[in-house]
């Protein structure tokens, strides 16, 4: 099993208490990390600490998620970072629309299980 | 970076572009994430190496998550009745209002290191409505605060010329003029979830239909350094026929 150990990840989540969790499930594995709540926030974040992966939701407080995906690719030393996505709403959403974001993986928050989210980091650094 | 083979947020799910009934579905998203949230700490919360304390702030967490989506519910439920039901009005005082909301909201806000104050004003009319929509108004006003400002959120009473406004006002980043334009827009509508961010803007909707029912109107305002939504409602007369 790969380990997580020492891995860089910025999850952008707007609702704390949900990034708060991530947050602890990651920090468990080992992965240091910091939580963005909005997307402005987010690229600073990911300036500073350079990630080996982001974790994002899509509705963010007064954005979205492909706000931050747009920025992203617009920046070459960016564009590269895989992402998660951990949404609500992924029922709407098709992956076939994501990948060209650099959406590795997405997870559905509905359905998703505690470890779910170590499962897709290993899945991204495979 | 091949810009034809992406699809806008909004081209890539017309199955939540909505036709009809637009409220149904919105009230579903609208749930979705503190079911979601109630969902994840419960699963944490069986996690035998948590704290007792981790464990105290999960289940704090995990009642007013159930307390958000509960107030949504009672407000979809008022919405769907507000035809058939009398809702009475009659002169109440704002500022009691506002103190029963700051104080109803008081441990929401705390917990997420905020805090909602309200702004002491003198010599006000009373106006004319019902308590219980009011109050509901300025809960929505301050709860969509809450996500979008900064640490305070100050709830305050202004007179004008025939009515009293009672704003929630947040000092969170400035607003875009784009982004001022689509959150006035879902005052007016409950707006399809590819438009929204965040939240579907139901429960602004709600307020406004509430607003409505009592003879009122709701509306925003940007700030340099946040926005204040409000509901104008007609002053009580009483006073002056004393």
């Amino acid at each position: 099993m790969i380990s997580l150990q020492g891995k860089k990840v910025v999850v952008v989540e707007d609702d704390t208490w949900y990034g708060e969790h991530l947050l602890r499930i990651l920090q468990g594995e080992g992965v240091t990390c910091a939580l963005a709540d909005h997307p402005a926030k987010a690229i600073d974040l990911i300036d500073e600490m350079q990630p080996d992966a982001i974790i994002l939701d899509m509705l963010l407080t007064g954005s979205t998620g492909f706000v931050l995906l747009h920025e992203l690719q617009s920046h070459s030393d960016l564009a590269s970072i895989p992402v998660i996505v951990c949404t609500t709403i992924l029922d709407s959403l098709q992956m076939k629309h994501l990948e060209p974001y650099g959406v590795k993986r997405a997870l559905d928050k509905t359905t998703m299980h505690p470890e779910d989210i170590a499962v897709a980091l290993r899945g991204v650094f495979i | 970076m091949n810009g034809e083979s992406k699809a806008t947020y909004q081209e890539m799910s017309p199955s939540v572009i909505l036709h009809g009934d637009s409220g149904l579905i919105a009230a579903a998203h609208e749930l979705k994430a503190p079911l979601a949230l109630i969902r994840q700490l419960a699963f944490l919360m069986e996690d035998e190496t948590i704290t007792i304390d981790q464990k105290k702030r999960m289940a704090m967490q995990t009642r007013l998550a159930a307390e958000k989506a509960l107030r949504l519910t009672t407000d979809l439920t008022k919405v769907a009745r507000l035809e058939d039901a009398l809702f009475q009005l009659e002169p109440v005082n704002p500022a009691a209002i506002c103190e029963d909301v700051a104080k109803e909201l008081d441990e929401y806000f705390a917990a997420h290191g905020k805090k909602l104050t309200v702004q002491q004003s003198r010599s006000l009319p009373l106006v004319i409505a019902h308590h219980d929509l009011l109050r509901r108004i300025l809960v929505t006003f301050s709860d969509n605060a809450l996500q979008y400002g900064g640490e305070e959120v100050r709830l305050s009473i202004k007179k004008n010329s025939r009515s009293i406004r009672i704003a929630v006002r947040d000092y969170g980043p400035m607003l875009s003029p784009k982004d001022f334009t689509a959150i006035k827009r879902k005052l007016m509508t409950p707006q399809p979830v590819h438009a929204r961010p965040q939240s579907s803007g139901l429960g602004l909707y709600i307020a406004g239909q509430f607003a409505h029912i009592m003879q009122g109107t709701i509306g925003m305002t940007r700030h340099r350094d946040g926005v204040s939504f409000y509901v104008d409602m007609n002053a009580s007369t009483q006073l002056q026929l004393l």
